[in-house]
C-alpha cells in the first residue's frame, strides 16, 4: 500500500491511494468523518442573551464554530476518568461577555485553554444593538463526528477511483470526444487523441467522451476506452478548521490500525 | 445570519458574508466575487448567492 500526495496543505489535500482494496478505502474514508475526534462546544450556559437570537439558536451557532483540536493534550470526555462529569483532561471552558452595538463573532469566545480556541476569529455569532447584551459560558470537549456533524474534522472528504484512459487503433483523432469531455482534459494528436498533461486526475469518469465516440458512427465499440482502477483511489479530503489535513489522515489510519489490533487479539483469544 | 457553515458540506461560509455584501453593493458580478473568496462547490455558493438578512428587521423586538 502506497499513499502520494499531488497536493497537502493545511485546509485541503489530495493524494493517490494505490494498492488497497476498495473496502479499505471505504473504510479510511468512513474513519476521517466520523471517527477522528474535534473539540466542539457542547454545553452552554446562558447568563444573559437580549439579542435577537433565541437562545437555541445562538447555541446552534456557537456550537458549529470549528475549535483548533489538540488530540494529544486531551482525552474524550467518555473515556476519561471524571465518568462524564467534565474536567480539565476532558473539557475546555470558553466564555464571552459581549454588549452592543456590534457584531458578535468568534473572536470574542475567550478559552481557558492555549490550543484550543476557535479557528477562525471572524464567524459572526449574532449582531447587537444598543442596550443589547450576550453574556455566556459554554464547555467544549471531544467527540466523534458520529454523534454530530460539529465533531467531524472533515468537511469534503471522498475518493473516486483512478481513471485509466486508452485509445485503441480505430481512433482517427476526429476530435468529438475532445469536444464533449466537461473537465477538458482531451485533446487531438496527430490523427489520434491525446491527454492534456497532468489532466488524467482531473476524469470524472463521466464516459460523455465514449457516448459521442459511439454517435460518430463507429460501431457497436467507442474507439476511447475508460476503465476505472480497482485498486488505487483518489482522494480527497478538506479540513473543516479543527485539524491539519495531514493529521487527520494520520488520525484515521490509526484508528483502522488501532480496530484491527483489537479484532486480532479478539479472536486469538477465542482460539485460545 | 448568516449560518456558520454551509449546509451541504460543511464549509465555514460565514466570514466571506461580510465581503460579498460589500462587493454586491458595489454592483460587482457575484461570479466573480465568490471565485475570489474561494468558494469552489456550487453548494457554498448558493448559501451566500441565496441569503436574506432580516436580523435588523428583528432587532427592534426583544
Amino acid at each position: 500500500m502506497k499513499i502520494e500526495f499531488s497536493s497537502l496543505e493545511e485546509g485541503s489535500a489530495s493524494f493517490a491511494l494505490d494498492d488497497a482494496s476498495i473496502a479499505f478505502a471505504n473504510a479510511l474514508r468512513r474513519a476521517m468523518i466520523s471517527e477522528v475526534m474535534a473539540f466542539a462546544i457542547e454545553d452552554v450556559k446562558i447568563y444573559d442573551n437580549a439579542s435577537a437570537l433565541f437562545d437555541e439558536i445562538l447555541t446552534h451557532r456557537l456550537g458549529l464554530i470549528p475549535l483548533v483540536t489538540d488530540p494529544d493534550s486531551f482525552v474524550p470526555r467518555s473515556k476519561c476518568s471524571c465518568n462524564g462529569a467534565g474536567c480539565t483532561r476532558c473539557t475546555v471552558t470558553l466564555t464571552m461577555s459581549v454588549e452592543g452595538p456590534c457584531m458578535v463573532t468568534s473572536g470574542d469566545l475567550i478559552s481557558q485553554d492555549s490550543v484550543v480556541r476557535p479557528a477562525l476569529d471572524n464567524i459572526p455569532i449574532v449582531k447587537l444593538e444598543k442596550n443589547q447584551k450576550v453574556v455566556i459560558e459554554a464547555q467544549a470537549y471531544m467527540e466523534r463526528g458520529m454523534e454530530h456533524a460539529k465533531w467531524s474534522p472533515t468537511t469534503i472528504c471522498g475518493y473516486k477511483n483512478y481513471p485509466i484512459i486508452t485509445h485503441d487503433d480505430r481512433c482517427d483523432g476526429c476530435g468529438l470526444c475532445v469536444e464533449v469531455c466537461p473537465k477538458e482534459i482531451l485533446l487531438v494528436k496527430g490523427s489520434a487523441i491525446g491527454l492534456k498533461d497532468g489532466a488524467l486526475e482531473s476524469c470524472s469518469l463521466c464516459r460523455l467522451c465514449e457516448q459521442a465516440c459511439l454517435n460518430s458512427g463507429i460501431g457497436d465499440e467507442p474507439a476511447i476506452h475508460i476503465k476505472m482502477d480497482d485498486r488505487r483511489f483518489l482522494f480527497t479530503v478538506e479540513s473543516a478548521g479543527a485539524l491539519p489535513t495531514v493529521r487527520i489522515i494520520k488520525q484515521g489510519l490509526l484508528f483502522l490500525k488501532n480496530q484491527s489490533d483489537e479484532l486480532y487479539e479478539a479472536l486469538s483469544e477465542i482460539r485460545g | 445570519m448568516i449560518p456558520v457553515r454551509c449546509f451541504t458540506c460543511g464549509k465555514v461560509i460565514s466570514t466571506a458574508y461580510e465581503e460579498y455584501k460589500r462587493r454586491r453593493d458595489e454592483n460587482e458580478d457575484p461570479k466573480k466575487i465568490l471565485d475570489d473568496l474561494g468558494m469552489d462547490r456550487y453548494c457554498c455558493r448558493c448559501m451566500l448567492l441565496t441569503h436574506k438578512e432580516i436580523i435588523d428587521e428583528l432587532n427592534p423586538y426583544q
